[in-house]
């Protein structure tokens, strides 16, 4: 492309083992967005086997204390590390500043105490396992028998779609004690390089610290990836999201180097014919129905993109109403107007926009939002805060569109989760939400159909006599 | 089965009977009659005629196409004032294959049809939809009713329809007669014509075949795959098959069983072909007509060194016409060398085009692509919402999306924005000593995240010559 460039190269700084370093080497992005990278030093970006981690022998309960005083200090934010990661953030991040200002906001409480413990708690039955051997109750062979949960070396790719993805993982990271690589991802450059900084600012030189390292890289670039993805550095690979990246990260995927997938996925939402009972609840549903497609500006894996509607399609049409009336709306994770839709998905609903009465639309392309009723799904990928409603003749029916690419199905009323709940697991899904909380994640459950900490741990048996 | 083919002069005819286009576009489009001087006009006199040719065309087609009158509202263009206000109002090639696949699947006619005269100028109300039996069995019903619509697949195996009318269909095949061999020769019914496709089917290479025929072939003297006809119903149920699987509907055996019927197909296909490829090679010092894909050169390649036949033992009169992508094969880098060499001192003749498009870009001697001067050619920024400017030019070119505005069309929209990625050269003068500005030989397609790969009928014909679930 030749296009002229129209804006300044950002500086994008790097973490090496809770040093932070800057200075623009090398050159990346599209030619209005650039930016540039401290020169990559393979050899900085690995902690050799020979020795263990930092932190691996570091009591968890320190740790946490650490993630704790990180938390208080980014809501202080004493050296604007946080302000400054959000203004350029808002300048390259896809999202609308007010939703990475409204995310960063909730940053400091990824960092909670009671959160961190609880996760600890229900993964791995408390901090024992983590920071030592546990003695396993007496075998029925009558050998005894000690596990310990030892700290992982890891590269995660993560997502960048969303700036608390970066403080899950590091949250994450830190708890499991291990050395871990982070690939920034080039949608979110500045929210983990600037996490890692405030925990070296309240323990510089902290195990926890140095037991981060994060960098960018074009993802897939062989000359890195070849000589880093290896199990002589790394037991696992956490990659998220995308195709592209899991199917570059297959290529590396070998015995003793596991891949920790978490895997595109699509959402939706199934409401029963009981919100037609009156108005109020009609509304109420709605409501929460929009904010599940509108979460992340419909960007994340969680935000609805299909609903399945109980009804007549004369009631459908009426909840649509209601939908789409409630797009409109500022929340925490979506802005009121949103942003005009591409090109793309404008030409797929002009496509089927004249088909009443097989299809009808609500909306238009300025952003706030579209609302797509039909009998069948649609077959294009609803994006940039499009939900397509389905009019199906009962929840049970709509099981069938439920598949193994499906994470949240948020049900309402909730008391038809019971009765689903089975069916949806068996097509596939990993998660079934009360409609309206898609985002709520909860630490300590499991995440993406599994539990992660578990996930991330290397377990390792002393067997026989102590 | 109806034949799919016109009778010889067919076309014609119909061209004699047909309105003509409103000045400004006819003038434009009648120009491909004398291409020496259509493709040697300087720019700023073509631009001029285009500019009110798209007003035109615009001002007529906003009250019949309901999508046009929307994008126009949406950009808020009440009249084509300049190049830019054409860029809104360019259509995605997905926008063709917009319909729900259930109403392929469950059979209802009625509702494709109501969904296909959304794109369209002509009332399709006329077309008689009773007891249709396929896809196939609709299509010729819209024929029959002189709606002439042609299907594309991409990668996804869901179908693309695309409507024009028989005077539109006409005027492509003139547009191909003048144009498609400038500047090396201009056609004459004189050759042979080898096409390593079906002369009998609804997309564009076919179309691109029967034109062939007309503008070049020997009486009776045309050679194609005609053992199966291309069937669109096969195609979609590609697409069925893909929903099964993703669905969890399709046992493991069934995939096996279509697989392997996929494969057999492609085996008997490839009988063909070579059976063709002999007849071909046995006729090779007459001077012939080929058309055939590039991954289709080079088997006939293959076959030649088998049979001893040298590089360069072609008539010298032969006129040469390879085309189409490569996705998926598996041919060496250089494949395009090593087709030209084995067919030494022969006619080659190439244009850039899509299914979309109408009215080809011949090459010239130079390599380059000109446009003709019923073609609108818009060189776009990446993400398709705005023309580049002739200051964001580096070296004198501009490098972009393409997407374009085809005058001819009365049967539908003819502003299309394309996957394509080309460089345009801003000089007044091509290297061949023509008018420019024109387009270098580099075009290459956008690589969209997640974007299936479109250019239509290389898809569909490659079942022809390899098997399976396409990739």
């Amino acid at each position: 492309m030749n296009v002229a460039s129209s804006s300044d190269v950002q500086s994008v700084g790097h973490v090496i083992k809770g040093e932070f370093i800057e200075g623009g080497v090398e050159a990346y992005g599209s030619p209005l967005r650039r930016f540039a990278t401290p020169a990559l030093h393979l050899n900085d970006l690995v902690w050799p086997r020979s020795e263990p981690g930092p932190a691996f022998e570091t009591p968890l309960a320190e740790i946490i204390d650490v993630l704790v005083e990180t938390g208080k200090w980014l809501a202080r934010d004493p050296d604007g590390f946080a302000a400054d990661a959000l203004e350029r953030s808002a300048v390259s991040s896809p999202l609308p500043r007010r939703v990475v200002e409204r995310s960063y906001a909730l940053l400091p409480a990824q960092f909670d105490r009671a959160q961190l413990e609880y996760q600890v708690e229900r993964e791995l039955g408390g901090p024992v396992i983590l920071d030592g051997w546990r003695e396993m109750p007496v075998a029925p062979s009558g050998r005894v028998h000690s596990v310990r949960a030892f700290p992982p070396r890891i590269v995660h790719i993560i997502a960048g779609n969303a700036p608390l993805a970066s403080a899950l993982t590091i949250c994450w990271g830190a708890l499991t004690k291990g050395v871990h690589l982070l690939k920034l991802p080039s949608n979110d450059l500045f929210t983990a390089t600037m996490l890692l900084r405030a925990i070296s600012a309240v323990a510089p030189g902290h195990p926890t610290a140095r037991s981060f390292t994060a960098a960018y890289w074009r993802g897939g670039d062989e000359s890195v990836e070849g000589m880093l993805f290896q199990p002589q550095y790394f037991d696992k690979l956490a990659a998220w999201g995308g195709e592209t990246t899991l199917r570059s990260a297959k290529n590396y995927i070998g015995p003793g180097f596991e891949l920790v997938a978490f895997d595109p996925k699509t959402s939706i939402s199934f409401i029963g014919n009981e919100i037609f009972a009156d108005e109020e609840i009609l509304q109420n549903a709605a409501d929460r129905a929009a904010t599940d497609g509108t979460v992340v500006e419909q960007q994340a894996c969680a935000s609805s993109r299909f609903q399945f509607l109980e009804g007549t399609v004369e009631q459908a049409d009426r909840y649509c109403e209601a939908l789409y009336a409630h797009m409109g709306v500022e929340r925490t994770f979506c802005t009121a107007e949103g942003r005009p839709l591409d090109r793309e998905m404008r030409d797929e609903i002009n496509g089927i926009r004249y088909m009443e009465p097989y299809y009808r639309v609500w909306g238009d392309y300025d952003g706030k939002g579209v609302v797509i009723r039909s009998e069948e799904p649609v077959e294009f990928h609803p994006d940039g805060r499009v939900i397509n409603v389905v009019v199906v003749p009962s929840l049970e029916e709509a099981v069938q569109y439920a598949n193994v690419a499906t994470q949240t199905v948020g049900v309402f009323p909730p008391e038809r989760k019971k009765s689903l709940r089975n069916a949806l697991a068996n097509a596939g899904v990993q998660r079934i939400v009360t409609l309206g909380s898609a985002i709520a994640v909860e630490r300590g459950l499991p995440h993406d159909g599994f539990y992660p900490l578990t996930r991330f741990m290397r377990w390792v048996n002393d067997e026989g006599e102590p | 089965m109806n034949s799919f083919t016109d009778s010889r002069g067919a076309q014609e005819r119909s061209l004699e009977q047909a309105k003509p286009l409103p000045p400004a576009r006819n003038r434009l489009v009648e120009m491909c009659e004398e291409p020496d001087i259509a493709f040697n006009t300087p720019a700023a006199i073509l631009d001029a005629l285009r500019l009110e040719a798209a007003r035109e065309l615009f001002n007529e087609r906003v009250e019949q196409i309901p999508i046009i009158a929307k994008l126009a509202a949406d950009a808020e263009i009440s009249e084509i004032k300049s190049f830019d206000d054409l860029v809104p109002l360019l259509l995605a090639h997905t926008v063709y294959k917009s319909y729900p696949q259930q109403f392929v699947d469950k059979g209802r006619w009625d509702a494709m049809l109501k969904w296909l005269q959304t794109l369209s100028v002509a009332d399709l109300s006329g077309v008689d939809c009773t007891d249709v039996k396929d896809v196939d069995d609709w299509l010729s019903r819209l024929w029959a009713a002189g709606h002439s619509v042609l299907c594309t697949s991409g990668s996804s195996g869901k179908v693309s329809f695309l409507t024009h009318t028989m005077a539109d269909r006409a005027r492509k095949t003139r547009h191909l007669r003048w144009t498609q061999a400038w500047p090396f020769t201009k056609p004459s019914s004189n050759r042979p014509i080898f096409w390593f496709g079906p002369m009998v089917g609804r997309n564009s290479a076919v179309e691109m075949g029967v034109s062939n025929e007309e503008n070049w072939g020997l009486p009776g003297q045309a050679h194609a795959l005609d053992q199966q006809p291309l069937r669109i119903a096969d195609v979609s149920r590609t697409a069925a098959m893909r929903t099964r699987i993703a669905k969890g509907l399709a046992p493991p055996s069934e995939i096996a069983e279509f697989e392997k019927e996929q494969a057999n197909k492609a085996a008997a296909g490839k009988a063909e072909v070579d059976v063709l490829i002999d007849r071909m090679l046995d006729m090779r010092h007459q001077p012939l007509f080929i058309f055939g894909l590039w991954a289709q050169h080079f088997m006939v390649r293959e076959r030649a060194r088998v049979r001893g036949i040298p590089d360069g033992d072609f008539n010298s009169e032969t006129v040469l016409f390879p085309a189409g992508g490569i996705k998926g094969l598996d041919l060496p880098e250089d494949y395009r060398e090593k087709i030209t060499a084995f067919y030494g001192n022969v006619i080659q003749i190439g244009t850039y085009g899509m299914t979309e498009m109408a009215q080809l870009m011949p090459r010239c001697e130079a390599k380059c692509y000109h446009a003709p001067p019923g073609l609108i050619l818009l060189i776009l920024d990446q993400t398709g919402e705005r023309l580049l400017r002739p200051d964001e030019a580096v070296d004198g070119k501009l490098t972009g999306r393409i997407g374009f505005l085809d005058l001819l069309y009365e049967g539908r929209w003819g502003g299309l924005i394309s996957g394509d990625m080309a460089t345009l050269d801003l000089s007044e003068g091509c290297a061949c000593g023509r008018a420019g500005p024109v387009l270098l030989d580099t075009i290459g397609r956008y690589a969209l995240q997640g974007e299936e790969d479109h250019i239509g009928c290389a898809g569909t014909i490659d079942a022809y010559v390899r098997g399976g679930l396409p990739a």
